[in-house]
């Protein structure tokens, strides 16, 4: 178990170089209270793909792929039958060797206006009739939108369970990551389309898209315990950090003075920001023991790729519009994990694509064995030439669901009390969209742009989650099924933003 | 040049609300009204200007901000100082790219070499790093420093001479230690105005260094280097004459033109360019030149930018526009001749951007030259289109023509598309890559004519044709000076800004469109040197 982090231990780190001893105070009394706790700690996760569930205006049944029309069935990510017994579908097969480890909830919808687009006419929870940026904010918050942008009005459910661990005074209140590091188009940027965690109304938290960064500011300074060589030189490389902080925050008072109040206001952010890099540096990792070690060593990260704009379909080749995404989102669940198994944070978002993502879907598609000469983006609305529908827009899902489902494996090969961490954790997957009727024209049937029939996966046994079953949830509001996922960590409400509701069925 | 179009972007309160005047000062230089004085705010690097410092400072030109933290926004400009906020995510990836930087810094006798200029006796050796540290910090906080400055980073030399068997500590480690804390240090991070009171009222002056460091930034996108730290020291920055002169000389350094690249780049939107490394490297090279000739090499009017009748190629991009190969050696000017082609419109990094959907798009470029060429806003879409799905999707039509035609048979699309499509469809028979093509591609039925119409119902075709326009009707020569003046300030152009616009726009006519002599006469105007004070 993870030490009480003392001020003997603190000064013993100081190096000789004089440090605030009042302020570091202030977390000194932040003791650490589950060690003497019988409960074991609750984790909760969310892994976010920036996509839609069908391909625009093919039905569920519908695909074209190697340029032949099929009506295949069991493409789309939704199972015919609910209960225990559902039927395996494309999107699933990355996690059918754990089909007992995560629920499916179907069958869910944000509400919205059918005859205005007027913002006042948004329902409580509801979307903005524009579906880029209208769907976001009750998806990730409960709160509804009220204009065409990627923000969300409330603070997220990962964050409201970080807020509920705050007393642990764990290393990291949340990890917030992002496996896709560039928006891939040149005439344009992100614009709120990377962000999945607000700590409230239009208050992002910024992602970690560095895999390496990510790593070293978790696992950096974990030690083989019989090692003393490495021990000391931990020692030295967190002292010589401490002071590198000690010396820029020293200099503060001389940096600030004459400034503009504005400009102080936003240099007082970014000093604070530092300080709050030195207290985690001053805090002494645990020696990693038994589960707790560090996860490999990642390397480097790797290239950030170009640009990926209409360059003709036959023009999209590997290392243009993507970044390795596949390798970034596996170093970063496996940093998800080891987080959660040594307690540093019981909250984490990894959000592998952005909404609207104009990752090449390319690279991805070609090792899965069906090159799509498309983006992500244009992977749901048309597809390529010859493969576009239901498939392939499944074959993508089944990507970010296979990364899903890696997590998944993670946790629940790694051991805790009389079973595994997944057994304390509560893992969603979620889709930036559903597969219903298009939100901006309300009638088109079967559009990505719809926040109808919209799926979550929710995974692990926390709180008494039962897991391995279909929900068909008739229709709830997504945040109804993030109330339950909540509840399953130890949140008590039953409300989540502007939506009060529950999938009372997740807990069997 | 028509009657100043830019008036009509400034509101109705903004006018009402300018008081001050524009009046002569004494030696003949402008003086401006106190309702033309900017405001300044502290301005974080982006990550280009970061690389380009670490590449200045310390020799390192591995660009690591650029993978290390947080990407910037691009509205279109990579500076606005209105997005960037401090974040744990920021924090610790400026740490990371810190340790990156220090410890390649140190890493070979070269490198040590370019950042220390002593040799020290020993570890401990406190005269050579101080002076180490005194050169460091004029560089990273573009002033000259004092004792107390430097006296702040010697406790960190106690890690070159700790005696630990554990560890490979030398003097290095402490130079290492200094290099990661003036990297984190906000002062460096920042562009920070403090500005002294001025003779005029409600505007405080900057100071030498203060206007070293602006005119660095926004000539050279990097630290202002030593002579111009000279300069400032000399107090040769202040007096706007002296500026200018100052502003001369750097403009004829190569980071003026990478600078002047990279505003082009996120101006028209090529910034990466979407195509293999070969022909995207090409099509940068062939557009830098173009820019180069006009603004540095060949001075003359910038509005050529738009209607140059030959462009730079080597064989390859010959081929691919299909003009004759240069004559001589790898790289040439050739004639576009009779191809529909002139000016950068016709250049593939330009007819890259903005395109969807693999193919271009009509609707994209017209955006394109609506709003970043004539610097008007045709507004959004109704909520309820779906601007994701290109238009005619789920009907029959094959053709993009036909398809298109949806924008014109729905009524509520039809008002704003007629202002957008209209301009595209001039440059359809230029694709993505920027080859000719007289159908769709893969549809021999689907013919282009390439005919596009203005908002004015102007008919054109081809990119030449509509370079012409956009110089003729007066866009460019008033649009460039806002995009740049944009740039200049870092964030969104506020109502003082506009009002000195219109200046700019008559002394850049006036000065038969020399867009080498706009930056310098920018850089000498009062308003350069002044930042608003805080109400």
């Amino acid at each position: 178990m993870r030490n009480k982090l003392s001020r003997r231990a603190l000064l013993a780190g100081a190096g000789g170089v004089t440090i605030g001893l009042p302020f570091l105070d202030a977390m000194l009394g932040r003791g650490r209270t589950h060690a003497q706790d019988t409960t074991l700690p609750k984790r909760y996760a969310i892994v976010f793909a920036g996509q839609a569930l069908g391909g625009d205006g093919y039905p569920n049944d519908q695909s074209v792929m190697g340029g032949v029309r099929s009506t295949e069935t069991g493409h789309y990510i939704v199972p015919p039958s609910t209960g225990a017994a559902w039927e395996m579908t494309t999107p699933l097969i990355p996690l059918a060797a754990q089909r007992d480890q995560f629920s499916i909830v179907s069958g869910m919808r944000i509400p919205y206006s059918t005859s205005s687009t007027d913002p006042s006419d948004v329902p409580a929870g509801g979307a903005y009739r524009d579906f880029h940026g209208g769907g976001a904010s009750p998806l990730l918050s409960g709160v509804r939108s009220l204009e065409a942008r990627f923000t969300a009005r409330g603070i997220t459910s990962d964050q409201l369970v970080a807020d509920l661990n705050l007393a642990e005074g764990l290393p990291t209140a949340s990890l917030v990551l992002r496996a896709q590091p560039a928006w891939y188009l040149s005439g344009s940027d992100f614009s709120g389309r990377e962000y999945i965690s607000y700590r409230g109304d239009a208050n992002p938290i910024e992602a970690q898209t560095s895999p390496r960064v990510a790593f070293d500011a978790l696992f950096r300074g974990f030690v083989p315990p019989d090692d003393e060589a490495a021990r000391q030189r931990a020692d030295f490389d967190r002292r010589s950090r401490r002071s590198v902080l000690d010396v820029v925050l020293a200099r503060r008072d001389q940096v600030l003075r004459g400034v503009s109040s504005a400009d102080r206001i936003r240099l007082e952010e970014h000093y604070d920001q530092i300080r709050a890099l030195e207290l985690r540096v001053a805090a002494i990792p645990d020696p990693p023991a038994g589960l707790c070690q560090s996860p490999s060593d990642p390397g480097a990260d790797p290239g950030i790729g170009g640009n990926n704009t209409g360059a003709g379909a036959s023009d999209i080749v590997p290392g243009l519009g993507y970044s390795e995404e596949d390798t970034r989102a596996r170093v970063m669940a496996d940093i998800i994990h080891m987080a959660f198994v040594c307690d540093m944070t019981r909250a984490a978002t990894l959000q592998i694509t952005s909404f609207q993502s104009h990752m090449s879907v390319l690279p991805v598609t070609t090792a899965m064995g069906t090159p799509i000469h498309a983006d992500l983006h244009e992977n749901g609305h048309n597809g390529d030439p010859d493969n576009k529908g239901q498939h392939a827009v499944s074959l993508m899902l089944g990507w970010h669901v296979g990364h899903y489902a890696y997590l998944l494996d993670k946790l629940a090969r790694t051991a805790e009390g009389d079973g595994a961490v997944l057994d304390n954790s509560c893992v969603v997957f979620m889709a930036e969209a559903g597969h219903g009727r298009q939100l901006n024209d309300a009638v088109s049937d079967f559009a990505t742009h719809s926040v109808e029939r919209m799926v979550m996966l929710v995974g692990g046994r926390a709180g008494g989650l039962m897991p391995g079953r279909h929900i068909d949830a008739a229709g709830a509001h997504p945040a109804a099924c993030l109330v339950s996922a909540m509840q399953s960590v130890g949140r008590t409400e039953g409300t989540f933003g502007e939506v009060t509701g529950e999938i009372s069925a997740l807990f069997g | 040049m028509r009657a100043v179009r830019w008036l009509g972007l400034v509101s109705i309160a903004v006018t009402t609300a300018c008081t001050g005047a524009i009046d002569q000062g004494p030696s003949g230089a402008t003086r401006i009204g106190a309702s033309t004085v900017p405001s300044g705010e502290v301005r974080r690097l982006s990550q280009a200007e970061l690389d380009n410092a670490l590449r200045d400072l310390l020799g390192d030109d591995t660009r690591p901000a650029s993978r290390m933290i947080v990407t910037d926004r691009y509205t279109p400009f990579d500076n606005d100082t209105t997005t960037q906020r401090a974040s744990e995510t920021l924090i610790v990836g400026l740490e990371a790219l810190a340790e990156d930087v220090g410890r390649r810094a140190i890493a070979t006798p070269e490198s040590r070499a370019r950042v220390v200029p002593c040799t020290p006796s020993g570890p401990g050796d406190e005269a050579c790093y101080r002076q180490f540290l005194g050169g460091l910090l004029r560089s990273a906080f573009r002033r000259e420093v004092t004792a107390v400055d430097i006296d702040a980073y010697l406790p960190l030399l106690a890690f070159a001479t700790e005696d630990n068997a554990f560890v490979d500590n030398d003097f290095y480690t402490a130079v290492d230690l200094a290099i990661r804390a003036v990297l984190q240090d906000p002062e460096f991070l920042h562009r920070i105005e403090r500005g002294d009171p001025s003779d005029q009222p409600g505007a405080l002056a900057l100071d030498d260094q203060e206007i070293a460091t602006r005119m660095a930034f926004l000539l050279w996108g990097t630290l202002p280097d030593g002579p111009l730290l000279d300069d400032a020291a000399a107090g040769r920055l202040v007096d706007p004459g002296s500026r200018r002169a100052v502003a001369q000389r750097m403009l004829l350094d190569g980071r003026a033109r990478d600078q002047l690249h990279r505003f082009h780049a996120m101006w028209l939107g090529y910034r990466t360019i979407p195509h293999d490394a070969a022909l995207a490297t090409a099509f940068g090279t062939e557009t830098a030149a173009l820019i180069d000739r006009v603004v540095f090499e060949e001075p003359q009017s910038y509005l050529n930018v738009f209607t140059m009748d030959e462009t730079w190629v080597n064989a390859m991009l010959a081929d691919q526009y299909g003009l004759v190969h240069p004559s001589g050696a790898e790289w040439g000017w050739v004639p576009y001749g009779a191809t529909g082609r002139g000016g950068i419109l016709s250049h593939g990094s330009v007819l890259s951007a903005f395109s969807k959907f693999t193919d271009t798009s009509p609707t994209q470029r017209g955006l394109l030259v609506r709003r970043r060429l004539m610097c008007e806003d045709p507004g959004r879409p109704p909520p309820t289109v779906n601007v994701d799905v290109p238009p005619g999707t789920g009907t029959d039509a094959v053709c993009k023509t036909d398809r298109y035609a949806v924008h014109r048979e729905i009524a509520s699309c039809a008002t704003c598309h007629a202002q957008i499509d209209p301009i595209g469809f001039g440059l359809e028979r230029f694709d993505v890559g920027g080859r000719y093509r007289e159908h769709d591609d893969g549809h021999p039925e689907c013919a282009i004519d390439g005919v596009g119409h203005m908002p004015t119902g102007e008919p054109f075709s081809g990119p030449g044709e509509l370079g012409r326009l956009v110089v003729d009707g007066g866009y460019v020569e008033e649009c460039v000076v806002e995009q740049w003046l944009t740039f200049a300030v870092g964030r969104p152009l506020a109502a003082a800004d506009t009002r000195s616009m219109g200046r700019m726009v008559t002394e850049f006519a006036a000065d038969d469109h020399s867009f080498f002599e706009l930056m310098l006469d920018y850089v000498e105007s009062d308003r350069f040197g002044l930042i608003a004070e805080e109400p």
